[in-house]
C-alpha cells in the first residue's frame, strides 16, 4: 500500500459528518417521516429520530444532552399550531421554545444548529425539505464544538 | 433607620406578647459591621435584638416554606424585593396568605460589604453610616463619605420595586426610586450584540468559576421545588463532572426552570461566590417574554398565570417569521 492511499483513507474519515437530531411527534411529525419514506423521498441518513409522544414532552435537558453527546444540530417537530393530539400540547412547545431558542443562542450556540418546526402527516415534502435545509445549514458552520462533553468521543 | 429599628422592635414585642404571631422573621446584627443575619424570634424578651440596617440583604420569606408547617400564625419583615418573591410563593403555591403576617420595609437600597472593602481597602471599616446624601464611612481614625452608587449593591442600583408589593402594615415611608424598568436590561443587550463565538467564550469563562455549590438555587424564591432535579438521582440529570458542558448544562437548565417564575431579585448573582452574573441569564429571559409575550413582572400580584404555563392561540414565536396558524 502507498503511502498516497493512506492518506485518502484518512481523510475520507475526517470528511464532516454532521449528526442531526430530531425530536418528532408521535401523530404528525413521525408520521410525516413515515410518508417521506413510502413516498421514496430524499432526506440524508444523518438525521436520528427520537419519537416523542408530543413536541412538549421536549424538555430543555434532552436538547443540551444532545449538543453534549455528539449532535451537530438539533430538530424538534409537531404537530401545526391546533391539531395537536393533547389539544394543547404544542401551544406550549410554542412558547417554551421560544424562549429556549433565544437562550440557546444567548450562550453561543449558533441559531442554525437549533430549528423548530411544525411537520404534518400529510407533509412528507416538507419534513424532507426541513432535514435537508438543516443538514446544510450545519454542514456549511462545520462540527460543533459547543457544549460537547469533554469525555465524549465520536 | 433607626427610626425603624425602634419600630420593628416595638411591633414585634407586641405582637408576640398579643400572642398574634408564634414566631417572627427578622434579622439581628453579627460580630462585624457587614454583617445582618436572619434571626427567627418567640420570645418577646428576644425582640430587641432585632435590627434594621444598610446590610438586611437576605430575602427572609422562602424561609417561609420550611417554618409555616411548625406554626400556625408566623411574623415577617419584608423588603420591596422580598415582597415579590412572597407572591410568587404564594402563587407557586408554597406558603398560605393567611398564616402570615407581613411587615413591609421600604428599601433604599443595601450595601454591598465587598465595594466598602475596594474603597477603603486595608482600612478596617468599622462603621457604615447613612448621612445625607449617601453614607459615611468610618475607621478608628478618619471617616469618608461616599454616594449610595458607589457602594450599594448592583442589583439594588437597578431595582425597579423598593416598596413593597403586599403587606399588612407598613412600617417607614414609601421611598421614590427613578429607575427605568429597561435600564436593567441594558447588560443583555451588551451580549446580545456579540457574535456567538463571544457569546460562548464570554459565558464559558463566567461558567468555568462555578463550583457548583448549588447556592443560586437554595436562595432563589422561585426555585422551591421540594425535590430539584438536581438532587434526583434518579432523574439523571445532574452530572457531577467539572467539564465545560455540564456547567453550562447546569446554569441553562437553572435559569430556564425559572422562566417567567423569576422575580428578578437579583439574589443568584449576589450569592455567586464565584461572582457568575446569573441575573444575565434570568433577565435575557424576563427580556424574552416581554418582547414576545408582552410585558410580565413576576411577583407584582400572586393571581396572574405566569406566561410558560398559559398560551394563546394567536401567540408569536421567535424560531419561524409566521408564528404557526
Amino acid at each position: 500500500m502507498s503511502l498516497d492511499t493512506n492518506t485518502n483513507i484518512i481523510d475520507k474519515n475526517e470528511e464532516f459528518k454532521p449528526l442531526i437530531v430530531a425530536f418528532c411527534c408521535n401523530w404528525c411529525s413521525y408520521a410525516g417521516a413515515d410518508l417521506a419514506g413510502t413516498s421514496r423521498l430524499n432526506y440524508p441518513a444523518n438525521i436520528k429520530i427520537i419519537r416523542v409522544p408530543c413536541s412538549c414532552r421536549v424538555n430543555i435537558n434532552f436538547v443540551l444532552r444532545a449538543f453534549q453527546n455528539g449532535a451537530d444540530g438539533v430538530v424538534i417537530a409537531g404537530c401545526h399550531p391546533g391539531d395537536c393530539h393533547y389539544s394543547t400540547g404544542n401551544y406550549h412547545t410554542r412558547r417554551r421554545f421560544s424562549l429556549i431558542t433565544n437562550l440557546a443562542e444567548y450562550v453561543g450556540v449558533e441559531k442554525e444548529r437549533f430549528k423548530v418546526d411544525w411537520i404534518s402527516a400529510a407533509e412528507g415534502n416538507k419534513f424532507a425539505t426541513v432535514m435537508n435545509d438543516i443538514l446544510e445549514d450545519v454542514y456549511k458552520l462545520g462540527p460543533n464544538k459547543k457544549l460537547r462533553d469533554a469525555r465524549w468521543k465520536i | 433607620m433607626e427610626n425603624i429599628t425602634k419600630k420593628i422592635r416595638a411591633v414585634a414585642k407586641q405582637a408576640l406578647i398579643n400572642k398574634e404571631i408564634d414566631k417572627i422573621l427578622g434579622w439581628k446584627k453579627g460580630d462585624l459591621w457587614s454583617e445582618s443575619y436572619p434571626v427567627f424570634i418567640t420570645k418577646p424578651e428576644d425582640a430587641d435584638s432585632l435590627i434594621w440596617d444598610s446590610f438586611c440583604i437576605n430575602n427572609l420569606s422562602k424561609y417561609l416554606i420550611k417554618e409555616l408547617p411548625k406554626y400556625d400564625k408566623i411574623g415577617i419583615f419584608i423588603k420591596g424585593c422580598d415582597s415579590t418573591s412572597f407572591n410568587q410563593l404564594l402563587k407557586d403555591n408554597r406558603i398560605n396568605r393567611e398564616n402570615v403576617v407581613l411587615y413591609g420595609i421600604p428599601c433604599e437600597g443595601m450595601v454591598d460589604p465587598e465595594k466598602v472593602k475596594k474603597i477603603m481597602l486595608n482600612d478596617r471599616v468599622t462603621r457604615v453610616k447613612k448621612s445625607e446624601n449617601g453614607f459615611t464611612l468610618t475607621n478608628k481614625n478618619t471617616s469618608k463619605d461616599v454616594l449610595g452608587e458607589e457602594i450599594k449593591y448592583d442589583k439594588c442600583l437597578t431595582c425597579t420595586s423598593p416598596n413593597p408589593v403586599v403587606y399588612d402594615q407598613l412600617l417607614g415611608d414609601v421611598v421614590n426610586n427613578n429607575v427605568n424598568r429597561e435600564d436593567r436590561f441594558k447588560g443583555v443587550e451588551e451580549i446580545e450584540s456579540m457574535t456567538p463565538d463571544e457569546r460562548y467564550n464570554f459565558w464559558k469563562g463566567e461558567f468555568q468559576r462555578c463550583l457548583r455549590c448549588n447556592a443560586c438555587r437554595d436562595i432563589c424564591p422561585a426555585c422551591s421545588c421540594v425535590k430539584c432535579v438536581f438532587d434526583n438521582s434518579d432523574a439523571e440529570i445532574s452530572g457531577k463532572a467539572k467539564t465545560e458542558g455540564e456547567d453550562t448544562f447546569f446554569h441553562i437548565v437553572r435559569a430556564y426552570h425559572v422562566a417567567g417564575r423569576c422575580v428578578d431579585c437579583g439574589e443568584c448573582a449576589r450569592i455567586c461566590p464565584a461572582g457568575i452574573p446569573l441575573d444575565k441569564l434570568n433577565r435575557k429571559i424576563i427580556k424574552d417574554i416581554n418582547e414576545v409575550y408582552g410585558e410580565f413582572n413576576a411577583g407584582l400580584d400572586s393571581t396572574t398565570p405566569a406566561p410558560l404555563v398559559t398560551f394563546k392561540l394567536e401567540d408569536a414565536d421567535t424560531f419561524s417569521k409566521q408564528g404557526g396558524k
